[in-house]
C-alpha cells in the first residue's frame, strides 16, 4: 500500500478543524500587509485565496507555514500553535509550494521529489520512499524527466516537479502559491485536478489552500473562497457567494459578467472593461 | 521494481563505483608520491620495495620515508579532504558557487595571526607561535560568524559580505605590519602565505587528521538540509522542515573549523576548496549525500597530485603546494568547465 493513500478508517476524524487563524496581523515596518485576519478551515476543504497583487495572499500563505512570523495573532495547525512547533514537525503537516524556485545547485528531478521524504526519514531512504517518488513522478507525467537536472526543465515542468515534491511529502495541508502561473491550459487543469483528487480521496484528511489570480480556476476547483482586499478579508464563503460582480469590481476594479454553465454547476466569469474611478458610483 | 526505481539504483551504483575508483586512484597516487623525492638512494623502485617489505631500509631511508614523506602525503590527503569538504558545505549553505573556504575570512584571520607572530613577535604560546596565533585568530573569525548567526534574519549574502569585510580589514592590518617588517620577517611571512605541506610534523598531522575525521561525519548529517537549501533557497528549505538560519550558522561553524585547523598548520591553501567541489558536482551531481564524500576524495587527490608535481618538477627545489594547486588545478578546472559548456551547476 502506497504511503500516499491513507486508510479509509482514518476518515472518522474528517471535517475537524485543521487550520485556525486568529487576529493575525502582519506588517513590513510601517506598512501593514495583513490585519484582523481570522478564519478556520476544516479538513477536506479546498480553499482559494483571491485578491489583487499586493493584497497579502502570499504573505498569508507564508504565515501558515512558519516562513513569515506574524506580529500579532496566532496560527494553529491541527490544534497546535505553529510558533510552538519545530519546523520539522510542521513540515510533516504542511507543505508549501512557492510561486517559483530559484535554484543555485540543481539536482535531478528524482532527487527533488525525494526531498519531500526529508521530514519523514532520518538519513537513509527506504525502498518504499523510492517507490513513492516513482509513483508520484508518473502521476504528474514527469517519468521521462526523472533524471534530468532541475534547471533544464521549462517553467511549467519545474512547477509540476515542485508540486509533486509537496505530494511526496504527504502533508495534511497543501499551501500552493499561484500553482498554475507558469502552466499552459492543459497542465493548469492537470495540476488542479491532481490536487483536488488528492484532497477528495483523502477521506476528509487533507485540505488545500491556494492563492490564485485566475477567478475561473478558483470558482471551478475550490469549495470556499477567501477574498482579500487591502490586507483584510472582504468576503469568505462558497464561490457563488463570494465571486459576485460587486466584489470583483471592488477588488480588481473591472467589470464582469457571471453566468452558470448549462449543467448549472459551473460558474463562468467573463471579465469586461477596466472600471475608471467613479464608474461604480454612477451605476 | 519499476523502471524509474531501477534506473535510480543503477545511477546510485554508478556513482558509488565512481567514488570508489577515485578512492583507489588516490591511494595509488599516495604510494607513488611516497616514491618521489630528491633523495638519491630512494628512487621509486627502492621505495616500493621498502614499503611493501621486500627490502630492509637503512636508518636514514626509514626516516626519509616514514618521518618525511609519509607525514607529507598524509597531510596532503587530510588537507585536501578538509578544505574540499568545507568548500562544498559553504557553497551549499550560502547558495553561491563562487564561495570557497577563504570567503568567510577565516584564512585572513589566520594570516593576521601569523603576521602578529612573525613581525611583532606577539604570541599566545611562544614555542609554537605561528600555528597557535593563526589558529586563535581564525577562531576569532569563527566567533564573529557565530555572533552574526545569532542575529535575527541574517541572509546568506550577509555572511559573504562580512567575510569580505573581514578579509579587507585583516589584509589592511597585515599590510601595515609588513610596512614595518624587516626583510627576514617579510620573507618568512611570504613563505607562510604560500601554503606548504612540509610544516606539520607527524604528531601535528595525526592531531589534525583526528579532528578532521571527527568533523567530516558531522558534515554528512547536514546532507539533506544542504540539498533543500541549495536547491530552492530559504523558503523552500523551511517547507521541507529545515530551519535555514540555524542550519546555515552550524554548517558555517563546521566548515570554518575544518578550514582553520588545516591552514593554521599549512599556511594559505585556497584553490582546492573551490575547484574540488565543482569538479565533484560535474562528476556526481549536486546531491550532498554523495557530493560530500566525492569532494573529500577529489580534494585529496588534487592536493596529492599538486604536491607531487611541486616536489618533482624542479627537484630538489620544492614548489609550495598552494602555488602548484592554482597552476595545475586552474587549467584543469577551466578545461572541465568548458567541456561541460560552461555549466557549473
Amino acid at each position: 500500500m502506497s504511503i500516499l493513500n491513507p486508510e479509509k478508517s482514518l476518515s472518522k476524524e474528517s471535517n475537524d478543524e485543521i487550520v485556525r487563524v486568529s487576529n493575525l496581523r502582519f506588517s513590513w515596518g510601517e506598512k501593514i500587509v495583513l490585519q484582523d485576519i481570522s478564519f478556520s478551515i476544516n479538513s477536506g476543504q479546498i480553499v482559494a485565496i483571491l485578491g489583487k497583487n499586493g493584497a497579502g495572499k502570499t504573505t498569508l500563505i507564508k504565515c501558515l507555514n512558519g516562513i513569515q512570523k506574524p506580529k500579532v495573532g496566532k496560527v494553529e495547525v491541527c490544534s497546535k500553535d505553529i510558533s510552538e512547533q519545530s519546523l520539522l514537525e510542521l513540515s510533516k503537516l504542511v507543505s508549501y509550494v512557492p510561486q517559483s524556485v530559484r535554484t543555485s545547485f540543481p539536482m535531478d528531478v528524482f532527487d527533488v521529489l525525494m526531498l519531500g521524504r526529508r521530514p519523514h526519514v532520518s538519513w537513509r531512504t527506504s525502498p518504499e520512499d523510492l517507490e513513492t517518488v516513482s509513483d508520484t513522478l508518473r502521476q504528474f507525467g514527469l517519468q521521462d524527466l526523472a533524471f534530468r537536472r532541475f534547471n533544464r526543465l521549462s517553467g511549467g515542468e519545474r512547477q509540476r516537479a515542485i508540486i509533486a515534491k509537496a505530494v511526496v511529502q504527504n502533508p495534511r495541508i497543501y499551501l500552493l502559491d499561484e500553482p498554475t502561473s507558469d502552466l499552459d491550459l492543459q497542465h493548469q487543469l492537470l495540476i488542479m485536478e491532481k490536487v483536488t483528487d488528492i484532497i477528495k480521496n483523502s477521506g476528509g484528511q487533507k485540505s488545500a489552500i491556494f492563492a490564485i489570480h485566475d477567478i475561473n480556476m478558483a470558482a471551478r476547483f475550490s469549495d470556499r473562497v477567501i477574498l482579500l482586499h487591502e490586507g483584510e478579508i472582504l468576503a469568505d464563503g462558497t464561490p457563488s457567494k463570494v465571486i459576485t460582480q460587486d466584489n470583483i469590481a471592488t477588488v480588481f476594479g473591472v467589470d464582469s459578467e457571471i453566468t452558470l454553465s448549462s449543467a448549472g454547476s459551473r460558474m463562468n466569469i467573463i471579465i469586461g472593461e477596466r472600471l475608471k474611478k467613479g464608474d461604480r458610483e454612477n451605476e | 521494481m519499476d523502471e524509474i526505481t531501477t534506473a535510480h539504483q543503477e545511477k546510485t551504483t554508478r556513482q558509488l563505483v565512481m567514488v570508489s575508483s577515485l578512492c583507489l586512484v588516490t591511494l595509488i597516487f599516495a604510494v607513488i608520491s611516497m616514491g618521489t623525492g630528491s633523495s638519491e638512494t630512494l628512487d621509486m623502485t627502492s621505495t616500493m620495495r621498502i614499503i611493501f617489505g621486500i627490502d630492509n631500509p637503512t636508518k636514514l631511508q626509514s626516516d626519509i620515508i616514514w618521518r618525511l614523506r609519509f607525514p607529507r602525503v598524509l597531510m596532503a590527503i587530510i588537507a585536501g579532504t578538509a578544505l574540499a569538504t568545507a568548500g562544498a558545505l559553504m557553497q551549499g549553505c550560502l547558495g553561491n558557487p563562487l564561495v570557497s573556504p577563504l570567503t568567510l575570512g577565516v584564512a585572513s584571520g589566520a594570516a593576521l595571526g601569523a603576521a602578529f607572530a612573525i613581525i611583532l613577535d606577539f604570541s599566545v604560546i611562544p614555542n609554537v607561535a605561528i600555528v597557535a596565533n593563526a589558529f586563535l585568530f581564525s577562531l576569532l573569525v569563527v566567533g564573529i560568524i557565530i555572533q552574526l548567526g545569532s542575529m535575527r534574519s541574517v541572509s546568506a549574502e550577509s555572511y559573504i559580505l562580512v567575510g569580505i569585510a573581514i578579509t579587507f580589514i585583516a589584509g589592511a592590518i597585515v599590510s601595515t605590519l609588513t610596512y614595518f617588517a624587516t626583510d627576514a620577517q617579510l620573507s618568512q611571512l611570504t613563505h607562510w602565505s604560500f601554503g606548504s605541506l612540509s610544516r606539520p610534523t607527524l604528531e601535528d598531522t595525526i592531531w589534525i587528521g583526528a579532528t578532521v575525521l571527527c568533523l567530516i561525519p558531522m558534515s554528512l548529517i547536514f546532507a539533506w538540509d544542504l540539498n533543500a537549501m541549495s536547491l530552492g533557497g530559504d523558503d523552500f528549505a523551511i517547507s521541507t522542515g529545515v530551519d535555514p538560519q540555524i542550519t546555515r550558522r552550524n554548517i558555517l561553524i563546521l566548515s570554518a573549523l575544518l578550514t582553520s585547523v588545516v591552514i593554521s598548520f599549512t599556511g594559505l591553501i585556497g584553490f582546492v576548496g573551490l575547484a574540488a567541489p565543482h569538479m565533484s558536482r560535474l562528476i556526481i551531481g549536486n546531491d550532498y549525500r554523495k557530493l560530500i564524500p566525492c569532494s573529500a576524495v577529489s580534494g585529496s587527490l588534487l592536493m596529492l597530485f599538486a604536491d607531487t608535481v611541486g616536489r618533482t618538477l624542479f627537484s630538489p627545489i620544492v614548489i609550495p603546494v598552494g602555488i602548484m594547486l592554482s597552476i595545475i588545478g586552474g587549467p584543469v578546472f577551466m578545461y572541465l568547465l568548458m567541456r561541460h559548456r560552461g555549466v557549473v551547476m
